[in-house]
């Protein structure tokens, strides 16, 4: 009877603040304001009760693992020259960029080289990988240079080329995550990353490391945990049906790549790297971060440096924050659930094996924060196609194409966004309970043990919404 | 004219309507974590074979 008091005074107190509370204003203005039915904190409400119902469900009807052990099959073969053909394309685009980048006009949105990095590649990548698996890997311009010289260089050398040293198991995905944090940086932070010079610059040089890497422990090895965009692209391909293989395309149960996915040192690290990192890029267009950061600037400034690099260190603290908050939180779950299994694994090994499940909430971050960047500005590519230098090329005869701010409207864009946001997170859900299920003996342990996972979900869930509504007021 | 300092109350009040459901949530998670453990001592106690006959 008490609870249910609590329970309609709960409702009360929400509906109330609901009248009372005044609704955000739209300051950017670009595509409209949302026409929602309900306030936008309600939506964080219904997302906690579909996880919670999620839950339960997943309790009651999911006894046993299904995803650890699912089998896949071949279903088609695939002509194995497509891959040099991808390899070159890849070599192609990325020459491309680097010529546009250096030779083009340096105005952003004129000029080939932001757009494809910042929208076509990071976001647009990101989008085709869980649909239809591991296409960066294909089109890999450094993979497909490196074996192209790996290729002839064994051709000419008489004794073949030395093995390459045996990749230290310490090092794990660390390399992915310092590389993710620091394309991050320059995405967010960074003063000059609408120049498009000092773009080409950086992916030449995001190439030399990548060169120096699988010269030294392999193509294959380097690529599976060193290089930042394999490796990412790879992890978010885990969630696809589809697996291609030199020769050959495999069909699976979706989630189920991911469970295989081996718990290397820095994997945790990546993934907190790729939701932190994202959160920062709502955060910082809130009013909260937009109280905070000139008060930071301004007392960083103090100490002497210019304003610009102030901005740059009052940005990059908030980035690394933003980091360590996710980590946190995701911490604080595991060592819940460390406690709630006994099962003697330490909280890093359990934070390792369960790393897997916020492989989707990445996915959904991206889709949930950047969708609205490819919808619009992903458009550009369009005309910068004929006119990659933004010099009056008009190759395809679509240099004349303007950006459509009406194709698609602003609730639309929320709707897909929450959505995008609920899944991911009943996807984690489904993978860290078809791994408790697989790793504690007892199917009630194993439950109690993700109440812990709920409560991460719920509370990536809430940021996240919150973070959107944040972002968009 | 005397003004409250709550100029700001009614934005921070709906950020604080995000971190309510995940309040909501952990507390009955935790209540929910701490009934089942009782219940399964229950359950253990109930199944414990006694070590000796009981005194006549």
């Amino acid at each position: 009877m008490q609870r249910r008091r609590l329970l309609v005074l709960l409702v009360l107190v929400a509906a109330g603040l609901a009248v009372a509370l005044p609704e955000a204003a739209l300051a950017h203005g670009i595509v409209g304001r949302e026409d929602l039915p309900i306030p936008k904190w309600l939506f964080g409400w219904a997302a906690t009760a579909v996880l919670v119902a999620s839950f339960v469900g997943l309790a009651v009807l999911w006894p046993k693992p299904r995803l650890e052990a699912a089998l896949e099959r071949r279903l088609a073969s695939v002509p194995k020259l497509l891959d040099p053909i991808c390899g070159a394309i890849g070599i192609a685009l990325f020459v491309l960029v680097l010529y546009a980048g250096f030779a083009g006009t340096q105005t952003t949105t004129s000029n080939l080289t932001p757009t494809f990095v910042f929208v076509i590649f990071w976001v647009g990548l990101a989008i085709l990988s869980p649909l239809f698996g591991d296409v960066f890997a294909a089109f890999n311009p450094w993979r497909a240079i490196a074996r192209a010289v790996a290729g002839v260089a064994a051709l000419v050398s008489r004794d073949g080329l030395p093995a390459p040293l045996p990749y230290p198991e310490r090092l794990g995905r660390w390399p992915a995550a310092i590389g993710i944090l620091a394309f991050a940086w320059v995405e967010l932070v960074y003063s000059g990353r609408g120049d498009p010079s000092n773009l080409a610059v950086l992916a030449l040089a995001y190439a030399a490391v990548q060169f120096v890497g699988m010269s030294l422990y392999g193509i294959g090895a380097w690529n599976r945990y060193g290089d930042a965009f394999a490796v990412y692209y790879g992890l978010l391909a885990r969630i696809s049906p589809l697996r291609w293989e030199r020769g050959a395309l495999y069909v699976r149960r979706p989630l189920s790549g991911l469970t295989t996915l081996d718990p290397v040192p820095g994997t945790v690290a990546l993934l907190c790297v790729l939701i932190g990192t994202t959160s920062f890029d709502g955060f910082q267009n809130g009013p909260v971060w937009g109280e905070l950061s000139p008060r930071m600037t301004d007392a960083i400034a103090g100490l002497g440096v210019s304003q610009a690099t102030a901005l740059e260190l009052a940005f990059t603290i908030g980035l690394l924050a933003a980091v360590l908050v996710v980590a946190g939180l995701y911490r604080l779950g595991v060592t819940g659930m460390q406690r709630e299994s006994s099962d003697g694994m330490t909280a890093t090994e359990l934070a390792r094996r369960f790393a897997h499940s916020l492989v989707p909430i990445a996915l959904a971050y991206v889709v949930a924060h950047y969708f609205s960047l490819l919808a619009y500005e992903g458009q550009r590519i369009v005309y910068l196609a004929s006119d990659p230098l933004g010099e009056g090329a008009d190759i395809f005869g679509s240099a004349g194409a303007i950006v459509d701010y009406t194709w698609i409207s602003a609730t639309a864009i929320w709707y897909v966004q929450v959505i995008a946001l609920v899944f991911g997170h009943i996807a984690g859900l489904i993978l860290a309970h078809d791994r408790a299920l697989a790793m504690f003996s007892d199917g009630r342990i194993a439950t109690r043990s993700q109440y812990w996972m709920l409560a991460v979900m719920i509370a990536f869930t809430s940021l996240g919404l919150w973070l959107l509504s944040a972002a968009n007021s | 004219m005397i003004q409250l300092p709550i100029a700001h109350a009614g934005h921070w009040a709906v950020n604080l309507l995000y971190v309510l459901p995940l309040v909501v949530a952990v507390g009955a998670l935790m209540t929910q974590s701490w009934r089942d453990k009782r219940h399964e001592k229950a359950e253990a106690r109930a199944d414990k074979p006694a070590d000796a006959p009981p005194a006549r």
